[in-house]
């Protein structure tokens, strides 16, 4: 695939025009921090932390309506929303690889296949990892190598371009005067950069890989973990790959009937007639929210349900080592 | 997709939170990770706290009383009837049978809006808030002790704790983020001490659990006082040099043993002992409380003994150390620092100076009443007498808060509330005026570590609503008093004109994580840690206290403790409404010990009646020994089993928060 450069204040010309065609998501700075919004001229926050509302967001939305009803009259009125054409512009490669699961889950549910399809997605390859990450270790970032409909990484000269797919090489061709074509030594010092920032993120938890979190899932000390989990679903709610739902009526006699979003920390996510509950501690709820990430999910779409964000660590409230589990046995 | 940075609506920690909007509907919520409190964390009700903004139930127009119906009415009709029947009350039967309930919901500059309505317009200094009903006794204790009723330090200081001594709060429900700084503290190092009748999430995480007789505050806490001093672990130049009436102190603890103190409290001595050495020795000492301290008719005796402890180990004044009233709601701080309490203008300036009252009447350009007002269980008291008449109620839903709810039934002649749902309440009212939510309107919250910071608005009032500050703005010019307040950003410019410990607050320095007050001026830092160098009202002073004889009532031989739970807020307006939160605790329980419950022979699940002496309910039982026998407890959000109804009107007699947390019950199976 060819690659291209555009110079560094080509950048916000790009995305200015493009955000007249259709609706921009990027990273801004909000008060001070980082958050995806429809952009609008504002300064982009790209080479700050991953926001911690993740972008996923606009694929699977905290909630939705599904349906709006009557019920004196029975009628019932569904209102399907027409998606609106959108570019992701600035999401991450962990995020990336979020989709790439969802994409596996929800192949079949409409709502999220109309969103992803109106949606170009623009990675920013991560040459500034956080401090909770740990993609590297289990091989997803800090690059991505697929599934992006255009691959930007920040270099000396303003940023290598790399198309991924029809839809990026589609977007490209509208803005040739703004592109150059790449150089050898452009891709070159990409990889030096992210041999660099993956360097980065191995030194922040060097002992983290898969085979040892699962072996860390067998070993945790679920009860007295669970003791301190706050039940906040904090880890759920910024989990880029955790995608539970709920359907509830909103309103008697008139509402909506909705999904959002919902957690399998909770009690009330599994729990039964006569209140019986499967996972009746808090602790053995833990324990599933990991084994569906790196035992259930994997099973059944053949990826693991971790992307190594380390959001899930930002947002804890009870000292619970989330990021990998592995300080809570000792390894 | 827009995302506005502004401030969680549910508990006094006063969290940072991004509300997320598209086509002006609020569809999500995010943590400020740049808040210095949230950082990036928020607790199960703070996550969901966008959920119950567009709900089809919303109050979306005005209503006005017709017999036994209320119609939809214009803000018109609304607004001139309110105006015209408070006039006539106020002419006919005097200023004084006119009352304001604000909102501690509501912002600092509704409140303050409020507040003058009151004062400058009703003349009546009949005005007050829900802080009655929690922390009216760190009020009145902690300002005659220490010289301020507020938390002394921000949560984040007890991070930096070597002991936290928690009594009667159930943190890692209610105060999730101050609950998460006490971890913090633990997994450094810190010891936590938990002194509460329940086994609590936080009492589970402690190095040691006393589980006390409920209402024998004052006897446990004199105990470690007295172990203290008889180990001379206090603080000699502390007590010299900052503090007055240690002599009284050193006397009216002298009974405490650790053997009596276990015979009222039933805290084995030798644990009392274990508690009060590592409190004692502790270089950093910090004290956590909350309703469980206050809703007692000795509330007030239960705060003044825990200063006493705190003063006696030199444990203020400086990070990791301090006293810590956790406040119930987002902006009870703030109700009260407006000024919304009968007896104290803005600021804490009393309405018995006739200094401070000049300085408000000429600001406002009307004359002030001089006696101070009603308190809100008094109000309600009155009512029920005759001798107040009207009431404005603001977001607040008496109905099912306040105890013994039978007599807030009693006629009125005229009752109007504000509210974004249809309550209790608002089912008596003759007009009920629909406001604006928290995401639909400017202004700040007060956090209970006395935090200033700003809430902003994210969309339109749904509805046809209007923000409470509108409506209170609207009222006073059409009572006579023309405001002139286009935005809530200059009320509080009037605010800070007024308020000393406001004096340096505006809009423009209020960035994201706000400012703590005092901040005299606009130059001023802002104080973090109070009582530094020196106490505002020069020395400390000590305050002797006595525990009072709890005696068991033969017929009615349990003790109802009333709370809240993680996934509930309160009566449930808003959070019963959120769909996640009430899923998870979607009806009442009332939960007993196992061993009460083998003798009265019930299962979990199985219905009981509860009885107090004049009212009664039935009530599905939880088994579980997280209370102790002859105990049991119930939270108070469910009209299902309105737990209010059974609770006590006895009345602190200094501070008049009513006893919530000591009722004698009697249980049996249906």
């Amino acid at each position: 695939m060819r690659s291209f450069l555009l110079p560094r204040d080509g950048l916000v010309l790009f995305l200015n025009d493009l955000s007249k065609k259709l609706e921009l998501i990027a990273p801004v700075m909000m008060e001070g921090e980082p958050v995806f919004v429809t952009w609008s001229g504002e300064k982009l926050a790209l080479d700050s932390e991953n926001p911690l509302a993740s972008p996923v967001e606009f694929f699977l939305p905290q909630e939705e309506v599904l349906f709006r009803y009557v019920q004196y009259s029975g009628r019932y009125t569904f209102e399907e929303e027409e998606p609106r054409p959108r570019m992701i512009f600035g999401m991450r490669p962990c995020d990336l690889k979020a989709v790439e699961v969802l994409d596996r889950i929800f192949g079949s549910d409409h709502l999220y296949v109309d969103r992803r399809r109106s949606t170009v997605i623009a990675v920013l390859n991560c040459i500034t990892p956080g401090e909770g990450c740990f993609c590297a270790q289990l091989g997803i970032g800090p690059g991505s190598e697929e599934g992006y409909d255009l691959l930007f990484t920040e270099v000396e000269d303003g940023y290598l371009v790399e198309p991924g797919s029809p839809a990026g090489t589609l977007v490209l061709r509208d803005y040739a005067d703004l592109f150059t074509e790449a150089r050898p030594h452009h891709l070159a010092e990409k990889k030096m950069k992210l041999d660099m920032a993956e360097e980065a993120v191995r030194r922040l938890g060097p002992q983290i890989s898969i085979p040892l979190i699962e072996e860390a899932i067998e070993e945790a000390p679920w009860e007295e973990i669970g003791e301190r989990c706050l039940r906040c679903g904090g880890c759920s709610f910024v989990c880029p790959v955790c995608h539970c739902f709920n359907v509830v009526d909103r309103g008697v006699p008139d509402g909506e009937r909705l999904r959002c979003r919902d957690s399998c920390i909770f009690s009330g996510f599994a729990r039964m007639a006569n209140d019986i509950n499967p996972r009746m501690s808090q602790g053995e709820r833990l324990r599933n929210w990991y084994k569906n990430k790196f035992v259930y999910l994997p099973e059944r779409t053949g990826l693991v349900g971790c992307v190594g964000c380390g959001r899930c660590s930002r947002v804890c409230l009870g000292p619970i080592d989330r990021k990998g589990l592995l300080k809570e046995v000792g390894i | 997709m827009e995302k506005i940075l502004t401030t969680c609506p549910y508990c006094g920690c006063g969290c940072g939170m991004f509300l997320h909007v598209e086509d002006g509907q609020v569809v999500g919520s995010s943590p400020s990770t740049s808040h210095p409190l949230s950082r990036g964390r928020l607790c199960v009700k703070g996550w969901l706290a966008h959920d119950f903004i567009h709900h089809p139930d919303r109050l979306r127009s005005p209503l006005i009383r017709d017999d036994d119906r209320q119609i939809k009415a214009t803000w018109e009709d609304a607004l001139s009837l309110v105006s015209r029947r408070m006039k006539e009350i106020m002419e006919t039967f005097g200023p004084d049978s006119l009352a304001v309930l604000t909102s501690a919901k509501g912002t600092n500059e509704e409140n303050y809006l409020l507040m003058k309505l009151a004062r400058a317009v009703l003349k009546t200094n009949n005005v007050d808030h829900v802080a009655r009903l929690c922390h009216a006794p760190s009020v009145t204790g902690l300002s005659a002790a220490l010289g301020s009723g507020a938390m002394t330090n921000p949560h984040r200081s007890l991070i930096s704790a070597d002991v936290v001594l928690v009594t009667g709060s159930n943190t890692t429900e209610q105060h999730p983020l101050a609950a998460s700084c006490i971890m913090e503290a633990k997994s450094r190092g810190a010891k936590l001490i938990v002194v509460d009748p329940r086994t609590t999430g936080i009492a589970r995480l402690a190095d040691l659990h006393l589980v006390p007789e409920v209402g024998s505050d004052v006897a446990w806490t004199n105990g470690m006082v007295k172990v203290i001093i008889d180990e001379g672990l206090f603080d000699q130049e502390f007590i010299e040099k900052r503090t007055e009436g240690f002599g009284l102190l050193e006397e009216a603890v002298s009974g405490y043993t650790p053997e009596l103190v276990e015979k009222i409290s039933g805290i084995p001595a030798v644990d009392l002992r274990r508690a009060a050495v590592a409190f004692g020795s502790a270089e950093r000492g910090s004290i956590v409380y909350a309703m469980g301290t206050t809703q007692h008719a000795n509330g007030t005796e239960n705060v003044l003994a825990l200063a006493n402890l705190a003063l006696v180990t030199g444990n203020l004044g400086r990070e990791g150390t301090g006293i810590y009233p956790l406040r119930g709601h987002q902006n009870v701080q703030g109700a009260c620092d407006m000024g919304a309490l009968p007896d104290l203008y803005p600021g804490y300036q009393p309405v018995s100076d006739a200094g401070v009252r000049e300085k408000f009447e000429k600001a406002w350009g009307a004359s002030l009443p001089h006696r101070p007002g009603l308190t809100a269980m008094e109000i309600m008291e009155a009512a029920e007498e005759g001798r107040v008449r009207g009431i404005y109620i603001s977001g607040e839903n008496p109905m099912l808060s306040y105890p013994d709810q039978d007599r807030v039934r009693k006629s009125l002649e005229f009752l109007a509330v504000a509210e974004i749902f249809p309550t209790e309440t608002t089912a008596l009212a003759d007009v009920v005026l629909p406001v604006a939510s928290f995401a639909e309107k400017d202004g700040t919250f007060t956090s209970t570590e006395r935090r200033v910071q700003r809430v902003r608005k994210a969309i339109d009032p749904v509805g046809g609503s209007r923000s409470e500050g509108e409506v209170a703005v609207e009222l006073m010019n059409r009572l006579g008093l023309e405001s002139g307040y286009s935005r809530p950003e200059e009320v509080m410019e009037e605010i800070a004109r007024l308020v000393p410990i406001y004096g340096g607050i505006g809009y423009p320095r209020l960035g994201a994580g706000g400012i703590f007050w005092p901040c005299p001026d606009s130059g001023h830092p802002a104080t973090e840690i109070l009582h530094q160098d020196s106490f505002s009202i020069g020395r400390a002073r000590f305050h002797p206290t006595a525990h009072q004889d709890l005696k068991r009532d033969e017929e009615y031989p349990f003790v109802l403790i009333t709370g809240r739970c993680l996934f509930h807020f309160h009566t449930g307006t808003m959070t019963r409404r959120t769909p996640l939160l009430e899923r998870e605790k979607p009806r009442p329980k009332i939960e007993i010990n196992p061993r009460d419950a083998e003798k009265i022979c019930i299962g979990c699940g199985r219905m009981v009646v509860v009885e107090s002496k004049d009212h009664r309910l039935t009530v599905e039982a939880e088994i579980i020994p997280d209370v102790p026998p002859k105990t049991v407890f119930m939270p108070f959000h469910f009209r299902e089993a309105p737990a209010n109804l059974l609770t006590s009107q006895r009345l602190d007699p200094r501070s008049k928060i009513p006893a919530l947390k000591r009722t004698p019950v009697r249980i049996t199976r249906v």
